[in-house]
């Protein structure tokens, strides 16, 4: 283990110190997946020595920091031009449940979001884990601050749909042995 | 209201946002309607979500990659330093030379070899690459400023309380500490990050730009309690534009009356 003890370095080690784990987190709810969640992170740490120039004095370091963060995301998503599928890579989601009831809600919450397309996944995120304010999200995304509510609420809405469908699936699984989860939308209703 | 209507206001119902009047229309709304009550449902239950946490590998990755680039800097200056005994020996050499130095390549080959690891476990991904490890050299000569820059915006006190004590760590700070921590001496909303600011700046008494921001601070402050330790702290300095300030200090219609009693001792001290 290498040691940084003295200037520039020693507060480079305090930025990630607090910002790792929120980035950490914010990916992998995004992406689903731990490796590529932590190569985010190590990504978002060499943008900011990279491109420190680039920072304003005077003005909020977190939405830089964020801002970065999305070009390291949107940058990668690029290169692999792939979403990453729920399946088998997922980050195991490893809830501090005491019923079998409740691991079987974040499993199912868990999958219902990678289910949503990328960019709803990303907002409602943002919006409920980051403890960003709606104007920072706005001005993070570039768009107008009523399009964020509007995209939270339908992020939340579709997110909600699809959690049910799922929950259905597996009503549907317990009656007819050996169906599939993937039930049409609305169906039994 | 409407679910429409309701959809307007939702999200900030969910962040608690709303004055109470709306959220009063909010919840009438939804203990009628399933569908928004869902809603609100779903995003309560986010919260069941684990995020799990980052591996030690990457606080590893980290610190394999700081190293090196500190190790870039430190060999920078010192080919900098000793640059012209060398330039006969070696004209060709160019932005990579810190690559070649011991610790570097110690340093480096450390970095490679995590990186490596990790390309093998996880081939698609990311990693530190040479250019940008090269164009870290010449980079990030002032990460303190940039931290303590980042930490008196914080929207916690805590945060902007110990930005101004990173701030302490200069014996002489830089200008553009210096402005921000009168930035925040002036407008900070927080009693306490005001006066350890005002402590910091106390420390750079020497700069003339300090004692003529900490000097205009005054007519800036409603807080008894910083207006005192202004006072106090002018008449430390025994700067003689200070009189002036007091005076007008003392001619403010609602001011405290311990304040106006400090600066009448402040000024018979100037005097």
């Amino acid at each position: 283990m290498l040691q940084v003890r003295n200037g520039d370095g020693e507060m480079l080690g305090v930025l990630f110190d607090r910002y790792h784990a929120p980035l950490f987190h914010l990916y992998s709810r995004i992406t689903g997946d731990r490796g590529s969640s932590e190569d985010l992170v190590q990504e978002v740490f060499l943008k900011i020595l990279r491109y420190r120039q680039s920072y304003q004095p005077g003005t909020p370091f977190r939405p830089w920091l964020y801002q970065i963060a999305r070009n390291a995301r949107i940058d990668a998503l690029r290169r692999t031009r792939k979403e990453v599928s729920f399946e088998p890579e997922m980050v195991k989601p490893v809830a501090p449940t005491d019923s079998a009831q409740q691991e079987q809600e974040t499993s199912l919450l868990h999958r219902a979001l990678m289910q949503l397309p990328e960019e709803k996944r990303e907002i409602l995120m943002l919006a409920r884990f980051q403890e960003m304010k709606y104007e920072e999200i706005a001005a993070l995304l570039g768009c107008e601050l009523n399009t964020v509510k509007t995209r939270v609420h339908r992020a939340l809405r579709e997110l909600r749909e699809t959690f049910r469908r799922l929950e259905q699936g597996i009503g549907a699984q317990g009656l007819r042995p050996g169906a599939t989860d993937l039930l049409p939308g609305r169906q039994g209703q | 209201m409407n679910c429409e209507q309701i959809a307007e206001l939702l999200p900030d119902y969910l962040r608690g946002n709303l004055p109470a009047g709306q959220i009063r229309a909010v919840e009438q709304h939804i203990e009628q309607c399933a569908e928004c009550r869902d809603d609100v449902a779903i995003w309560n239950k986010l919260a069941i979500l684990p995020a799990g946490q980052p591996s030690a590998l990457l606080g590893e990755r980290f610190e394999a990659l700081l190293h090196a680039y500190e190790a870039g800097r430190e060999d920078g200056r010192a080919a900098a330093g000793a640059s012209s005994a060398k330039q006969e020996r070696a004209p060709a050499r160019g932005q990579f030379d810190w690559f070649r130095s011991p610790l570097a390549g110690l340093a480096w080959g450390l970095a490679m070899l995590v990186v490596g690891v990790l390309a093998g476990t996880f081939a698609s991904r990311t990693s530190p690459r040479t250019d940008e490890l090269a164009a870290m050299r010449t980079e990030l000569t002032g990460m303190r400023q940039l931290v303590v820059l980042s930490m008196l915006q914080q929207q916690s006190a805590s945060e902007r309380l110990q930005g101004v004590s990173f701030s302490r760590a200069e014996a002489q700070a830089d200008p553009k500490i210096i402005g921000a921590l009168l930035h925040t001496l002036r407008y900070d909303p927080n009693v306490d990050v005001r006066l350890a600011a005002l402590e910091a700046l106390s420390r750079q008494s020497s700069q003339a730009q300090v004692r003529r921001g900490v000097t205009d601070a005054l007519q800036y402050q409603q807080s008894p309690l910083v207006q005192v330790a202004l006072i106090d702290q002018l008449v430390e300095w025994r700067d003689p534009g200070a009189r002036d300030r007091l005076r007008e200090l003392q001619q403010s219609a609602d001011l405290n009356p311990a304040v106006r009693q400090r600066a009448e001792w402040a000024l018979s001290k100037l005097n």
